[in-house]
């Protein structure tokens, strides 16, 4: 039952997305054809009557407005997301040559810093008031200041361009030739570190400061001084009782937290001018080319939905009350 | 004699000061007998409890000897104490819906002391908590193991804890309030319950509840403001009270016109000097407020903490 | 009982930071050597003339983060100000009035959370034109979400209690028990929210201004980095070093200064409430 008012809530969400993604460009102060040429705004191309509503009509802007969302519809449902201005082909076909290594860097993100995010946040909640405690806490709360930007601009600089352990940029060496596929991972993996250490080190501190209080609140729980009165270890108490209950609120918030990650993809995508869908977005918004914006944030938009279904799914099935409601 | 505690103080400091919470308290346990703690909510009860399995915070003062089986518990490591928690002592905490760990299941909550002190599998200590939960009369016990803590009613959780409690064989069990919040018919079957289970145990029965303690203990103990005011068998305690206290808690019985004590419990923190009941005491006379009592033995066996003790 | 604690050490820190940031955008004329629009030789090493040097079209570095300061905090404040009153309103209205106006409040609230605030933000500012005044709306549209919905739930908890309940059976008005009752008792929970809002402004700003959407003229830390960083080779060589660093430096300083008062006021306030640091860039 469950399950199924999530997923109908969720594509009501996805609808609408889609609608606000449809109406962005008509709803701005601007001419929304100068919007599908991609005009600097300060500088509008100048146009004949005539042309104009040649242009229009070729774009489909002549139509009433429902018959346009119609056809944007119809266009999403067979994969049509428009044309890039800057490159001349299908926004569809940009995005998805560089999804896979989006997807790799921000995975790979993803699994780690929840991970250690999970486990960093309960060693320190065990240690409470201690100093290692506290000084995680501090080292967290101001390494989660520094933007995603900055963090990688400074990795970058050092680590790249110092110390020359890992390259500047890009996803892998271009033009190489490989041995065999496992120096082509080893290149890629080289490649990944720093981008993906950027995140993770930008990222980490949401999910650890949820871990360390929501561990605080579960270690005074009931049921944490009824496992100690039956002789279990310390150890096996934090493993086998608490970690489960604590986790409850990461996962609650894991969505958001994701959420966080994908828009850092972006910035360190930029950063170390890595090939995927974030560096993409950058660039479409230098040359102005708004309809591979537009494509690029209904599939982020899309992606955060379906972290957030993720999450959801996750909770019922930590939570055995939820499950029974 | 099972556990002897001597010259017992349990003290912790909270923001408002330092609360007295066990302060200061003498008493035994035979081997086999129930033993009843009864005092108002806040009396201390519940730490002593907690102070005999050494389950406090760290940053708890505890002074004083436990003597359980000829060791002292205060001196215990916390290793050994591991060893004792469960196995030799058990406590079954009050509140099973918050004591229940809610996402995990019920019998892998019996089953894991099982595994951790008896050394069975994981098949064997499943079997075992199947029939703990068979003894406590959970009915269809091998699929109520399988099931979380919410699926179960208030008397249900409260037999879990029962089962838990005693899953390893404990020869002492503290029961702290394992009655509350239940209605009549549920709390008879399980002090029947908690009757036929300890039989040839040794039990400290923390309650508030005088109905409960006279159905299961030999000797009562009224604790108030962190010490022992009274205690004796059952017989003296309900037909020869000696202390006011007593007396008003008796009174308070709903076959006695369910006549409250008038005034309210002291703090912990701040006792009235001399009597710590004297504020709250018809019969106090200038030294009850100048002078603490001694607890004295008035009859055999039948001990009171108070300046004007008569029949 | 306890002498002083890691929250207050953290807390003074935070807020000593916060006073000298905005003692330097107050006094930002005084104490900048240049008119930051003011062209000298571009890209100069620091020198006693100019302590940073001096970029690409060269104006004075120092006295562009100087006045960064402004437009950064400017921004900032506003946005925090307006998207908490905002909030704060909408979260009373839905929390107390329930009915068809509290529901629609709280849809768009769970919409505007589980969509990717920041992208929408970035693709809406794309389509307007680059200055203060686009990044303030726009942050100020998806700002208030948060607030309304703590300052909601808040509200809840609090009309159920007796003293809203009796106050209303004493005929006070609506209007008169959320203006009395319940207010007080958000304010706090609402203070919190404010500071967490203006850090997290600061880093979305920042985020957004890297990405080229900063007001070109107005120049925040994030846009004097953002032209840094299109600038070639800057990491390679040592130029980072000073048209790089000291914005970056400044804004992690802020959102520090933020997070530190805003971890030692909901330490105090309501330890209940946790901190969520964190907003993507």
């Amino acid at each position: 039952m469950h399950y199924i008012s999530k997923l109908t809530y969720y594509l009501v969400i996805i609808l609408i997305i889609l609608s606000i993604n449809f109406f962005l460009p008509r709803a701005m102060p601007g001419d929304p054809l100068a919007y599908v040429l991609g005009e600097n705004p300060d500088m509008p191309t100048r146009m004949t009557e005539e042309e104009r509503e040649m242009r229009l009509a070729e774009y489909g802007l002549d139509k009433p407005l429902l018959e346009q969302y119609l056809n944007y519809m119809v266009g999403l449902s067979r994969g049509d997301l428009g044309c890039s201005i800057y490159y001349n082909t299908p926004v569809m076909d940009e995005i998805l040559v560089r999804l896979k290594w989006t997807l790799l860097l921000t995975g790979t993100s993803t699994v780690i810093y929840m991970l250690l995010g999970i486990f960093l946040g309960a060693e320190s909640a065990w240690a409470r008031g201690k100093k290692k405690d506290t000084g995680s806490l501090i080292t967290i709360l101001t390494v989660s200041s520094f933007p995603t930007f900055f963090l990688g601009t400074l990795l970058a600089i050092f680590f790249a361009a110092n110390l020359d352990l890992f390259p500047l940029g890009g996803a892998r060496i271009i033009g190489a030739s490989y041995a065999n596929p496992f120096e082509k991972a080893l290149d890629i993996l080289h490649h990944l570190v720093l981008p993906a250490a950027t995140l993770i080190i930008a990222h980490i501190g949401g999910t650890y400061l949820l871990m360390r209080n929501s561990m605080l609140s579960v270690l005074g729980a009931d049921y944490i001084l009824s496992a100690r009165a039956k002789g279990l270890s310390e150890r096996y108490i934090m493993n086998r009782h608490a970690i489960k209950n604590a986790l409850l609120p990461v996962v609650t918030m894991a969505a958001l937290t994701v959420q966080f990650m994908i828009i850092g993809t972006i910035f360190v995508e930029k950063v170390f001018a890595y090939p995927g869908v974030g560096n993409l977005l950058y660039d479409s918004v230098l040359r102005r080319d708004y309809p591979l914006l537009q494509g690029i944030f209904l599939f982020i938009a899309i992606s955060v939905v379906i972290a957030n279904f993720i999450a959801d799914m996750t909770y019922l099935w930590l939570d055995p009350r939820v499950r029974d409601e | 004699m099972m556990m002897r505690i001597s010259d017992l103080k349990t003290h912790f400091p909270t923001p408002d000061g330092i609360v007295r919470a066990v302060d200061t308290i003498d008493l035994s346990i035979r081997d086999t007998e129930t033993f009843g703690l009864i005092g108002e909510t806040g009396c201390g009860k519940t730490v002593l409890g907690l102070t005999i399995m050494r389950l406090l915070h760290p940053a708890t003062t505890v002074e004083g000897e436990i003597i359980y089986k000829g060791q002292n518990l205060l001196e215990a490591s916390e290793a050994e104490m591991r060893t004792i928690r469960g196995r030799e002592i058990a406590i079954i905490l009050q509140n099973p819906t918050t004591s229940l760990n809610p996402v995990m299941k019920v019998g892998e909550q019996i089953a894991e002391a099982i595994r951790l002190h008896q050394g069975l599998n994981k098949k064997d200590a499943a079997a075992k908590a199947v029939e703990m939960l068979d003894a406590v009369r959970i009915p269809s016990p091998s699929q109520r193991a399988n099931e979380y803590p919410h699926e179960f009613s208030g008397g249900m959780k409260q037999r879990v804890m029962i089962a838990m409690g005693l899953a390893c064989n404990p020869s002492f069990i503290i029961a702290d309030e394992p009655t509350k919040g239940l209605d009549v018919t549920i709390k008879a079957q399980i002090v029947e319950l908690m009757r036929e289970m300890t039989e040839r145990k040794a039990m400290l029965l923390i309650t508030h509840d005088l109905s409960v303690a006279r159905e299961l203990c030999d000797r009562i103990a009224l604790m108030y403001a962190g010490e022992l005011v009274e205690y004796a068998p059952l017989k003296g305690i309900f037909e020869s009270p000696l202390h006011p206290y007593t007396r008003g808690f008796l009174g308070s019985l709903p076959e006695r016109g369910l006549v409250p004590i008038p005034g309210m419990s002291p703090s912990l923190i701040d006792f009235p000097d001399g009597c710590r009941f004297h504020p709250r005491c018809e019969h106090a006379t200038e030294v009850c407020r100048r002078e603490h009592p001694e607890l004295v033995e008035f009859n055999a066996g039948h001990f009171v903490r108070c300046h004007h003790a008569r029949s | 009982m306890t002498g002083v604690t890691v929250k207050d050490v953290l807390g003074s820190l935070g807020l000593g930071i916060l006073v000298i940031l905005v003692a330097v955008s107050i006094f930002a004329p005084q104490i900048a050597p240049y008119d930051p629009h003011d062209t000298y030789k571009p890209m100069e090493h620091p020198s006693s003339e100019h302590l940073l040097g001096t970029n690409d079209v060269g104006n004075d570095i120092l006295s562009e983060v100087i006045y960064g300061t402004r437009v950064s905090l400017f921004i900032a404040f506003t946005v925090s100000i307006t998207a908490i009153v905002i909030g704060t309103a909408l979260g009373l209205i839905a929390g107390y009035s329930g009915g068809v106006l509290g529901f629609l409040i709280m849809r768009i609230v769970d919409i505007f959370l589980t969509i990717p605030r920041l992208v929408l933000i970035i693709v809406i500012a794309a389509f307007m034109p680059r200055s203060i005044w686009t990044i303030i709306v726009v942050f100020i549209i998806f700002g208030w979400v948060m607030t309304a919905r703590i300052v909601r739930s808040e509200v809840l908890t609090l009309r159920s209690q007796y003293y809203v309940e009796s106050a209303r059976m004493l005929g006070g008005s609506d209007l008169y028990i959320l203006w009395r009752h319940i207010l007080p008792n958000v304010i706090p929970l609402v203070v919190v929210q404010f500071i967490m809002e203006a850090s997290h402004v600061i880093i979305a700003e920042a985020g957004l201004s890297f990405l080229g959407l900063g007001d070109p003229v107005a120049r925040s830390w994030g846009t004097t980095f953002h032209y840094a960083f299109e600038c070639p080779n800057i990491i390679t060589s040592d130029v980072w070093m000073w048209w790089m660093l000291p914005p970056g430096l400044c804004i992690v300083a802020t959102v520090l200064g933020f997070t530190f008062v805003g971890y030692a006021l909901e330490e105090r306030l309501n330890p209940k409430l946790k901190t969520v640091v964190g907003m993507g860039v």
